[in-house]
């Protein structure tokens, strides 16, 4: 039977990717970027809209959330994987909506009083079935894989407004959009990069080997230099593996110290990060990497708890701008993007 | 081995350029650390952090990207065949295919490989592992080592073991598996390799170091992960060395047998990454924690990467997780390194620390847990103290009890109200006396245990003292009164110092090798000696009828020894024994001391070359002289013939005189062997070498 033949082949692919998110880790260790973990998600997405068995769009939305939890709960700190899902439920809900003939629009600015009154009653409404919901979904998704495509250069492509010559711009640790970003700055305009080495995985090393590859003046600074280098610096330029909902950031270990002392030297700190990484999460779990290094104090190991934060939270205030592909926004206007984004009643899946 | 690659090859798997990475998982081990929890469930099903320890070993084995793995499992068998089955590792999607096989026959590791090597199971390089392994070691590159090592020259390494490197004192090292590993540092070759408990002293044979090349490390800072990589013909040298019944019977086998089979070991270190075996409570302790502070990244408590419905818990600072449906009183404290199973009831003014517990537990008011292991369904009540003890599935912990260090509570076991268990306690629903059937099945029975047990009188009431006035269960681990093998017995659970063995020397691995077997020590080994003592007496017989030359009788013996595992020594002692008492079997014990020595005389010429091949240190002489000396004691009237054997080995250039005047001289213990000394033949012969030793020296 060539339908079951499909559900299995998908939950297959499920489980794989599911497996693939919990070894590949996070942060530091992990080999591949967000933005191809965003990608994978969402055609993962898009082949279970296809394949899987659904009547209407509450069904699957269910299926959907579902999955989504599941993914999320493999890897908690890749939030990526959890906004694709969002993204893709919002936009099965506008898809919805449209073939209804009401304008999603209505739906999302309810007042207070509305809300209040209206109850869970939304859930019902998606019981409704349309025979063409399928094929329109998957084609927003579509859309969606298109705009993820282009993240990477979309931001790159806003580089000259903010790189002028000459100027000496620091960054800490690897990020693949801050590379393209400088990369892109650097066809045109002549500057020089300091690069906080960003310990102990020493991501910048490889930064830095890319950015002089590509003819950048580059210079490797340890972080304890941070500051004492700060104030050559015209501007701070990092990525983040996460913006949080208050516009704060969940960013490599370090970044946090990088920001303290952009903000006492008054220096810029801009953060690149693509929509995909906007997640309507506000506080934050501390993750911890290994740290075999520590073997070597073994006997005071089994007296001592040796942490290894992996990120630091980074506050609202410490942020200057926020690129991200559809232009440059203040740290206080990303509730407002958030909103756009996902729909309020998928911020928990 | 050549047929079924090529079937395999033949039969679909051409896609693969690579043949499939294979894995053996024993799920078994062969022992009793873990009696009398493991009377209830088998060792690798025990929770550790709340999953149980085989799922650690597959997510290792399903993370380094092996696709097929065989459970082998023996005690318990169905047991782990349900949860497997039940388990993500048996879902179709699962990148790793589990086959379990199961036999009541496996005895110890060698049964488990002799039949991967009757079934074929492996086509290629496979990995070996227990199923008691934590491990986030990754082994590609040790892989890609072994593979290369086997292109290079044609199949002579067949191991790779895989060391962690961990320094004395560290943590995760166990004192029962602490080894001396000699090495080449180049090409990482495993030249001699050692237990090292309670060794005093250690040898490392001369013909190590000159092996060709420049360069020797000698390490003592490795832990073995018990991981090994291994070649199909790891298989086969089991099938065909039908003694090797543990890993270090193997690794030993092949050292020796080097120059002779040509098979080599290597062996890879790991600087980062964990690896660790749960080989004892100790060291479950120690796996737990370093666990829970997440040493052993990604398998950690919160990735549920066993994937069970429900297991999903939060992680929070000072690594303390949570599962649904905890409920934590007013006034607790989880203070760090705390993990609490789903549905459990925590009650008010707790401090818990370094703690796991399981699932559906309900623990009482101002109760204080520390390093405790608390699995699920257990119950505690108010007032309760544990330090550093285990408490399994169903437990009751009556009001006012305290655990201090070390205790165990088997399954079912109710404890209290208001006692105090004594470090080191293990108490369980199962007699000490019972040594059910069931169980010989399972484990060769243990001589020491059983004598021990039918000295105690059969007693089936709870005893209050020992339980609680409320309580079930007996004690296994009693005060120092009693036995040593009960102290033995508990310790071995918790893996401290084992009962040192006086005699342990370098040839104690014919005891550490039963540990892993399930037998005691003591017994077999007795056996052994006798049955080899009888082979050597039938050989003997067998060359002095048929005329076969001593070069064959010296390789017949050599087969024997080790055959029987017997040190070199022994069978020096052996022989003697052997040959001195050679004419009473012939002639039968009442033969004269006339006839007996006309009988020996030419047997001992015949048989010179023998005896030159065993006896060659001076130290060899002293201990051939000795248990001549032990020979003759048991047989007075004989004495006379004593010298008569002296003479002519002295003559025969089998002894010299120097080992004859030492051993002479040496002080003796007993009135008997002073007696010897002092016989009339004897003091002639000494007195004789004495002078001819003086002579000698005036002629230079």
């Amino acid at each position: 039977m060539p339908g079951a033949d499909k559900e299995t082949d998908l939950s297959e692919r499920i489980e794989s990717f599911l497996s693939e998110l919990k070894r590949c880790g996070s942060g530091a260790g992990s080999l591949r970027g967000s933005a191809e973990t965003a990608r994978e998600t969402t055609a993962l997405l898009r082949r279970i809209t296809a394949q899987a068995r659904w009547g209407n769009a509450g069904d699957l939305m269910e299926i959907i959330r579902k999955e989504g939890r599941r993914m999320t709960a493999a890897q908690p700190s890749e939030t990526t994987v959890g906004n694709m899902v969002r993204r893709v439920l919002k936009i099965i809900r506008e898809e919805y909506a449209r073939s209804r003939g009401s304008t999603e629009e209505a739906d999302q600015q309810e007042s207070l009083h509305k809300l209040l009154t209206s109850g869970g009653s939304s859930e019902d409404n998606f019981r409704q079935h349309f025979a063409h919901l399928k094929a329109n979904v998957i084609e927003a998704i579509n859309e969606l894989l298109t705009e993820l495509e282009g993240t990477t250069d979309n931001i790159s492509m806003q580089a000259l407004e903010h790189i002028h010559s000459n100027e000496v711009i620091m960054t800490i640790g690897r990020s693949r959009t801050v590379e393209a970003f400088l990369k892109d700055a650097a066809r045109k305009r002549k500057f020089h990069v300091m690069v906080a080495e960003c310990a102990p995985f020493c991501q910048g090393h490889e930064m830095a080997t890319s950015l002089s590859k590509e003819d950048i003046e580059t210079t490797v600074i340890p972080d304890a230099a941070i500051f004492a280098v700060m104030s050559r610096v015209n501007k701070v330029i990092i990525g983040t593996q996460t913006v949080l909902a208050n516009g704060g950031l969940r960013a490599v270990n370090g970044t946090h110290t990088l920001a303290l002392a952009a903000k006492h030297h008054s220096t810029p700190l801009i953060v690149c990060a693509p929509m995909f990484k906007l997640s309507p999460q506000v506080s934050d779990t501390p993750v911890q990497s290994h740290l075999h290094d520590l073997v070597k104090l073994t006997s005071i190991l089994s007296k001592v708890n040796a942490h290894g934060p992996v990120f630091d939270y980074v506050p609202p205030e410490l942020i200057t701008l926020f690129i991200s592909n559809i232009g440059g926004n203040a740290p206080s206007y990303i509730y407002r993007l958030m909103s756009e984004l996902y729909h309020p009643e998928d911020h928990e899946l | 081995f050549c047929v079924p690659r090529s079937i395999a090859v033949g039969g679909g798997n051409a896609r693969h350029e690579q043949p499939l990475l294979q894995a053996v998982l024993v799920a078994d081990s062969f022992n009793r650390r873990f009696f009398p929890i493991t009377k209830d469930q088998p060792r690798a099903l025990l929770p550790l952090a709340n999953v149980s320890m085989i799922d650690y070993t597959l997510e290792f084995l399903t993370s380094t990207g092996v696709q097929e793995t065989f459970v082998f499992c023996c005690w318990m068998a169905s047991k782990i065949k349900e949860h497997l089955r039940k388990s993500k590792w048996c879902r179709p999607t699962s990148p790793n295919v589990v086959h379990v096989i199961t036999s009541d026959l496996y005895r110890s590791l060698g049964d488990v490989l002799r039949d991967v090597d009757a079934k074929a199971l492996v086509r290629s390089d496979f990995l070996l592992v227990y199923g008691d392994v934590v491990s986030n070691i990754d082994i590609s590159q040790a892989l890609q080592e072994h593979k290369q090592r086997r292109n290079m020259d044609k199949n002579v390494s067949v191991m790779t073991m895989i060391f962690k490197e961990s320094p004395p004192g560290h943590k995760t090292r166990c004192e029962d598996d602490d080894i001396i590993i000699a090495m080449d540092g180049k090409s990482k070759r495993i030249l001699h390799y050692q237990r090292a408990q309670a060794l005093k002293r250690l040898h490392f044979p001369m013909n190590i170091f000159h092996s060709g090349s420049d360069e020797f490390e000698i390490r003592f800072d490795l832990l073995d992960c018990h991981i090994s990589i291994c070649s199909p013909q790891v298989a086969e040298l089991f099938t065909d060395n039908f003694d090797y019944q543990t890993k270090n019977d193997f690794v030993r086998g092949l050292l020796v047998n080097e120059e002779i089979l040509g098979n080599q070991i290597h062996m890879h270190v790991t600087k980062d990454g964990y690896g660790a075996r749960v080989s004892n409570l100790l060291m479950y302790d120690t796996v737990s924690s370093d666990t829970i502070r997440r040493w052993v990244y990604p398998i950690t408590p919160e990735a549920n990467f066993a994937d069970q419905e429900g297991q999903s818990c939060t992680h929070s600072r000072h690594n303390v997780y949570r599962e649904t449906g905890v409920s934590l009183g007013h006034g607790s404290q989880m203070e760090e390194n705390v993990l609490i199973g789903r549905n459990t009831m925590i009650g008010a003014n707790c401090t818990i620390s370094n703690t796991v517990i399981g699932a559906n537990c309900v623990i009482g008011d101002n109760v204080t847990l520390d390093r405790a292991y608390i699995w699920n369904r257990v119950h505690i009540a108010d007032d309760v103290k544990v330090k550093q003890s285990v408490i399994c599935d169903n437990v009751e912990v009556k009001h006012g009890v305290v655990l201090n260090e070390q205790c165990v509570l088997a399954y079912n076991v109710v404890v209290g109200p208001d006692i105090t268990l004594p470090e080191g306690t293990v108490l369980s629903m199962h007699h000490p006396d019972e040594e059910d059937d069931e169980d010989d099945d399972e484990f060769l029975s243990d001589d020491n245990d059983v004598g021990y047990r039918k000295d105690k009188t059969k007693q089936k009431v709870f005893n209050p003292a020992e339980v609680g006035s409320e309580g079930k269960g007996y004690r296994w681990k009693t005060s120092s009164l009693e036995d040593t093998e009960e102290d033995e017995l508990a310790e071995c659970i918790w893996g401290l110092v084992l009962n040192a063995d006086p005699e342990s020397d370098s040839e104690s691995e014919v005891s550490e090798g039963s540990h892993d077997l399930g037998s005691h020590p003591a017994s077999p080994e007795l056996d052994d000696v006798k049955v080899f003592q009888n082979e050597v007496h039938g050989t003997l017989q067998r060359g002095l009828d048929e005329n076969i030359s001593c070069d064959n009788l010296v390789l017949e013996i050599n087969s024997l020894k080790y055959a029987y595992n017997i040190s070199l020594k022994e069978v020096m002692q052996i022989l003697i024994r052997v040959v001195l008492e050679f004419p009473f079997h012939q002639q039968g014990a009442q033969i004269s001391t006339a006839q007996y020595s006309s009988h020996l005389l030419p047997l001992l010429k015949k048989w010179a070359p023998v005896f030159k091949n065993y006896v060659k240190r001076p130290q060899d002489q002293l201990d051939c002289l000795a248990s001549m000396e032990e020979v003759f004691l048991e047989r007075e009237t004989h004495w006379a013939a004593l010298v008569k054997v002296l003479m002519s080995m002295y003559q025969l250039e089998i002894l010299e005189e120097e080992g004859i005047m030492h051993w002479f001289n040496q002080g003796s213990t007993t009135d008997k062997s002073q007696q010897l000394r002092r016989n009339q033949g004897l003091l002639k012969f000494i007195q004789w070498l004495q002078e001819a030793e003086e002579s000698s020296e005036g002629d230079e």
